[in-house]
């Protein structure tokens, strides 16, 4: 009895000194990100990087926002922000409406070759981008969208479509297909059950879909430094335009704030939406 | 005319084929049940009415005209499901009144329909109700109410209650039927649960493998099965089946064992060869305790236990290597046991054929 209890508060402090360290691991480096954003120039680079700033200031942050220099354009990550959010929404919501349609299809109406569809869909799910990048952009200049808007957006729908398409196919698999019967019974067809009887039910799926996407999308630095162009370039590219510039002094504070900038928004998404995304990845599996 | 005519009705899939030249004439009004076990194709041949599944070859009619290549939509069909398909995200007023929505009937008449349908099954005060906030009872009612607000031709209903509960079965039971009656509705309706079956058909089609075996009234289908599998599908306890030969003479019988059944008034199918080998069989409350001297008419068996089920006492005894249930009256099973000679009312006899299974 004794000897049970006392295994069981070994294996507590056990297991909070591993959640402790492993704390640390990840938040030490974020706290030095942040402190050092707060910090000026100067005390930058006189003390050590692991110093609390000694009068915090957001002079760093403003500067990242509306006047660090990307080569020659001192306009802030600011510019970049709203590339990314025009990148951003378009991509988004195409990829996702057409993820549900395609994974409602695939799950509740007999389609020749579904399984061959599915497999591929799997398939290029897997496919790591640098095999076809090459291709890709010889495909994309001589369709002439290749380091423009359209261009990266279409990338970014393409590439969204195969884990789109499985994550709703595997959530309306678990729909019961008499739902898509009764549907038909009563007169509606493929658009009309799709909308009115499908969508509906999906409002936690298409928010995990969501997040999903938009999380992936404005972390994307790979597709938006080639596809995108420099008019269009998306934050994540910029930041490391900026963080590179060789000329001048490197302001680690200024570098720091606009990395900050570049990570909050997918942070207060997942801050806000948390909720509906453990919701969400459950329902489908107790649903089923 | 009939309401529905199915003819010639082949379906498989892949290598499978699960309708086997399905005919199957329903007349206005009947109340059709399409019985069988799992995997006898029941299911398939019910959403082939309903023009869900499509079909290799035969022709669907329904009310007179040929629907075969008709979506499901333009059949005049209605049709409950075994989990009730209601849309979650609507309430029930919206579930029920959908179908309608969709075929643009105006809003005064849908709302009429609803009024009359929920009126019907006494949903009235669920109508502004979500699906998950009915009990499986209420679902259950919706989903009728949402067929019958269509006024189809026909009504398919899919193992409706296999869901609910005993108690909640037998209630809806009674429901169904007075619907039937109310409504004078045509309704096909598939279960495996022949006493579902017996309790609300007017006709039922016994099937299996993808065959019908026999198509026929419920007391029919009871007193003169068929084939050896509806007579052992349809009764429970199920019934007896004894080796046999028929026996030459001017009276036909049958001699099963040391024991010779006279056959006198047995209508014949096909007519009997003397010395043939049958298959007897005898529903247990056929089976009485003979009460008078041995003779050629009863058989010598061992009573091997008595279940008693409240009005009557399901008696089992051993007759030669046989083993033979007979429903008792609970007064004369008490203390049975031993040597007990037993008689089979041999008006109720049904003979087989034991290589074809055929009725004789």
């Amino acid at each position: 009895m004794t000897t049970a209890r006392w295994n069981a508060r070994v294996g507590r402090i056990g297991l909070y000194t591993l959640l402790v360290w492993i704390c640390l691991f990840f938040s030490i480096p974020l706290l030095v990100v942040i402190a050092t954003s707060l910090k000026t120039s100067d005390e930058v680079r006189t003390f050590s990087i692991f110093t609390l700033p000694s009068a915090p200031g957001i002079a760093a942050w403003i500067k990242a926002w509306s006047s660090a220099c990307t080569g020659l354009n001192c306009g802030g990550v600011r510019v970049g922000f709203w590339n990314s959010v025009r990148i951003l929404i378009p991509s988004v919501i195409i990829s996702v409406m057409a993820g549900s349609v395609t994974g409602y299809a695939l799950s509740h109406w007999r389609i020749r070759g579904a399984n061959v569809i599915m497999l591929l869909l799997l398939f290029c799910a897997f496919i790591p981008y640098q095999v076809i990048l090459y291709p890709l952009v010889k495909t994309f200049s001589t369709i002439g969208i290749y380091s423009s808007l359209p261009g990266i957006i279409a990338v970014h729908i393409v590439f969204g479509l195969p884990v789109m398409s499985l994550l709703f196919r595997n959530f309306y698999i678990g729909l019961p297909d008499e739902l898509v019967k009764a549907a038909r019974i009563d007169g509606a067809g493929f658009w009309r059950i799709f909308a009115f009887v499908m969508l509906p039910m999906s409002v936690n799926i298409l928010i995990v879909a969501t997040i999903l996407q938009t999380t992936g999308i404005w972390n994307d630095y790979l597709l938006g430094l080639i596809f995108a162009g420099r008019d269009n370039m998306p934050m994540t590219v910029q930041l490391n335009a900026i963080a590179t510039t060789s000329t001048g002094v490197i302001e680690y504070n200024v570098n720091t704030a606009a990395a900050l900038l570049t990570a909050l928004p997918p942070l207060l998404i997942y801050f806000a939406s948390g909720r509906y995304f453990v919701r969400g990845i459950t329902a489908g599996a107790v649903k089923g | 005319m009939s309401a529905v005519s199915v003819s010639g009705l082949f379906k498989s899939f892949g290598p499978l084929q699960v309708l086997k030249n399905i005919n199957l004439p329903i007349e206005a009004g009947d109340f059709t049940v399409l019985l069988g076990p799992s995997g006898c194709g029941k299911s398939t041949l019910l959403n082939a009415i309903a023009g869900l599944e499509d079909t290799d070859a035969g022709i669907i009619e329904i009310d007179g005209a040929d629907v075969t290549p008709r979506e499901p939509s333009k059949r005049g069909i209605a049709m409950v499901f075994q989990s009730y398909a209601l849309y979650p995200t609507m309430t029930v007023r919206k579930n029920m009144s959908f179908g309608l929505r969709v075929r643009s009937v105006p809003r005064p008449e849908v709302a009429r329909r609803v009024d009359w349908a929920a009126r019907l099954l006494q949903i009235h005060e669920l109508l502004d109700r979500k699906p998950s906030q009915l009990s499986g009872g209420q679902r259950q009612r919706v989903a009728i109410g949402r067929a019958l607000v269509q006024h189809a031709k026909v009504f398919l209903f899919d193992e409706p209650l296999s869901n609910l509960d005993a108690k909640l079965r037998t209630e809806m039971r009674v429901e169904l039927k007075r619907l039937h009656k109310e409504l004078d509705a045509t309704i096909v309706y598939v279960t495996h649960d022949q006493i579902e079956a017996m309790t609300l058909a007017t006709r039922i089609a016994v099937m299996r493998a993808g065959r019908i075996e026999q198509y026929a009234a419920p007391d029919d289908l009871y007193e003169e099965p068929a084939t050896l599998f509806v007579a052992s599908f349809v009764g429970s306890p199920a019934m007896n089946f004894l080796p046999g030969r028929l026996l030459a003479g001017n009276s036909p019988a049958v001699q099963v064992g040391s024991t010779r059944v006279p056959l006198d008034g047995y209508r014949f199918r096909t007519p009997p060869a003397a010395g043939q080998e049958v298959v007897v069989g005898i529903r247990p409350e056929h089976v009485a305790i003979a009460r008078d001297e041995p003779s050629a008419q009863t058989m010598d068996a061992e009573a091997l236990f008595m279940e008693p089920m409240g009005a009557d006492t399901l008696g089992w005894f051993q007759f030669d290597q046989n083993r033979l249930s007979a429903r008792l009256v609970p007064q004369v099973a008490r203390g049975l046991s031993g040597r007990v000679r037993l008689s089979l009312l041999s008006d109720h006899v049904s003979l087989f054929d034991p290589s074809s299974e055929a009725r004789l």
